[in-house]
């Protein structure tokens, strides 16, 4: 697996308060990366630093296999772009020529403003002056400078932000098709666990600045092991019976939890329940959301 | 450089910085103008020497706001619209800072031709006698750049480091008051007030008779090693202005 970006003990400091804590960040060529985690947690200074905005108290950060360093900073993010918390633009000019501005400095060819303004479906509107944009349009602007100059990567912090459910689909449709259309990799941060569920490939957790979990989002979705709830005419003897032959299971709001709810374990401990004689009311595996494993990794309740 | 100087005049489109630089230049003509309408035969035989005389101490009244002014249009808009950690990725903050100096620069030095050329025709105008010496009109040029240039890189830098635009402008304000009045304290406390360098090089003074109220116009020699020190301080600066902005984290 390739790796576009990848940091090594990433650390930044503000005094004595440690933002982000040795940060190891693995994004794979051409995934969806989901950077989660609550407002705060330090999601926002990881990307400025990997953009060269801030600097590290210490850590490496390594984007296409070369360590960022201040003087190779701008021959590396040439490959990328950008959309950092809320949109730039310059309110004076039409949206036309906001994208000239980034076009110029990025050496791109004049062209390729008609190609991202059609990306980003901004045709009808890019004679107008980008201080009449709602917030929608604005955040689709940003996204458009950001995909000039064909880059490689994008880094997108919370794109969604402020927008109304219709213009939070439109973005996250687009930012899903962009790697199936052009191979670009994005990163994109958010504190919204379902947004990253419906757009990202990998993910990767970070609370109070530190990586908490890091994988693809299947391997997430595996830690949303099943516990199998029974519910028995006689707790206590259906725990003494599973416990006599070794099977764990504990007794919470009047049911019994058996850990390990595969399949030969859920026959035997059914099977042994009833010849113990214990009656079965109720058997159910409900199905753990990310939104509670996303509880147990932070300790947090996470925004929906 | 280029790309990014092309880039800047984008930015520049619609925001009618011209206008500005424009109207402080003919107010400065029209108001070193304004004295000559009845002037008499004492006047017109040291009619040069009666403009570069006075003509700093209207730059120094004007031009501290205005510049603020033009400081603070060319970079509100990075404020305004949260570009500058876009830009960042884009190119280097020394460079951004510098490109700004430039385009700066360029409406002080309209400015200074403006007046050069105000000062040219209010001769052709007016029918002054005195002889228009070369040497005093490249020194007034010069002086005006080079206090122009120190007061710009101080409000540039306040306009890309502060949000509140109002701020600068205020400094602005506030600089042209001290400048004038600080020309009425001794030398030694006037200098230390960087407004005041519009008039603290004028190549001209003035002797007042109260009797004949007559006001005699005559040369000084100019003061080379403040100048010099004056232009190591603008260096100065300019390398703590770009410092500044470049260690700020956006």
């Amino acid at each position: 697996m390739e790796l576009i970006i990848e940091t090594e003990a990433l650390t930044k400091r503000y005094g004595k308060k440690t933002v982000v804590n040795e940060l190891d960040m693995k994004v794979p060529q051409g995934s969806v990366y989901g950077f989660l985690g609550p407002n705060g947690a330090g999601k926002s200074t990881t990307l400025k630093m990997l953009l060269g905005l801030i600097h590290p108290a210490q850590g490496r950060i390594r984007i296409f296999k070369q360590t960022l360093n201040p003087k190779n900073r701008l021959e590396i993010l040439k490959n990328a772009g950008s959309l950092i918390e809320s949109p730039s633009y310059y309110g004076h000019l039409t949206g036309r020529e906001n994208l000239e501005i980034v076009c110029t400095l990025k050496g791109a060819p004049k062209e390729e403003i008609d190609q991202a303004l059609a990306l980003v479906r901004m045709e009808n509107q890019q004679h107008k002056k980008a201080g009449h944009y709602s917030l929608g349009m604005k955040q689709r602007l940003g996204l458009a400078a950001a995909l000039l100059g064909r880059p490689r990567l994008l880094l997108l912090d919370e794109p969604t932000n402020g927008l109304d459910p219709a213009g939070i689909q439109e973005i996250r449709d687009l930012i899903v098709s962009l790697p199936k259309k052009t191979g670009i990799t994005v990163l994109i941060s958010s504190h919204l666990l379902s947004e990253i569920d419906q757009m990202a490939t990998h993910v990767g957790i970070i609370d109070q600045g530190q990586l908490i979990f890091q994988d693809s989002l299947r391997a997430l979705h595996a830690h949303s092991r099943c516990r199998l709830h029974i519910r028995t005419t006689d707790n206590a003897a259906a725990r003494t019976c599973l416990a006599q032959k070794g099977i764990a299971a504990a007794e919470k709001n009047g049911q019994i939890i058996l850990e390990d709810a595969s399949d030969s374990s859920v026959t035997r401990a059914i099977r042994l329940l009833v010849y113990a004689g214990v009656g079965i009311l109720r058997a159910e595996a409900p199905q753990v959301s990310l939104e509670d494993i996303f509880l147990r990794l932070t300790g947090k309740k996470v925004s929906l | 450089m280029i790309r990014q100087l092309r880039a800047e005049q984008i930015k520049a489109r619609r925001r009618r910085v011209w206008a500005v630089t424009a109207a402080l230049g003919l107010l400065l003509c029209l108001w070193g103008a304004f004295n000559y309408r009845h002037a008499d035969v004492s006047d017109l035989a040291q009619g040069y020497s009666g403009l570069f005389y006075q003509l700093p101490l209207f730059n120094t009244i004007l031009l501290p706001l205005g510049l603020a002014v033009i400081a603070s249009r060319l970079c509100d808009w990075e404020i305004k619209g949260n570009t500058l950690k876009l830009l960042c990725t884009l190119q280097k903050k020394e460079r951004l800072y510098d490109c700004k100096l430039l385009m700066g620069f360029k409406h002080l030095f309209l400015i200074a031709c403006m007046e050069t050329t105000g000062i040219l025709a209010a001769g052709a105008r007016f029918h002054f006698t005195e002889k228009l010496k070369i040497r005093l009109l490249a020194l007034h040029f010069m002086t005006l750049l080079a206090a122009g240039a120190f007061v710009y890189l101080l409000q540039q830098t306040l306009s890309l480091l502060w949000e509140n635009q109002l701020a600068p402008l205020v400094v602005g304000l506030i600089g042209s008051f001290a400048g004038l009045f600080s020309l009425y304290f001794p030398k030694e406390i006037s200098r230390l007030v960087p407004w005041s360098y519009f008039c603290q090089f004028t190549p001209i003074l003035m002797d007042w008779n109260r009797e004949t109220r007559q006001q005699r116009f005559y040369p000084t020699e100019f003061p080379t090693a403040l100048f010099l020190g004056f232009l190591a301080a603008t260096v100065g600066v300019y390398i703590i202005g770009k410092l500044l902005f470049v260690r700020k984290e956006d």
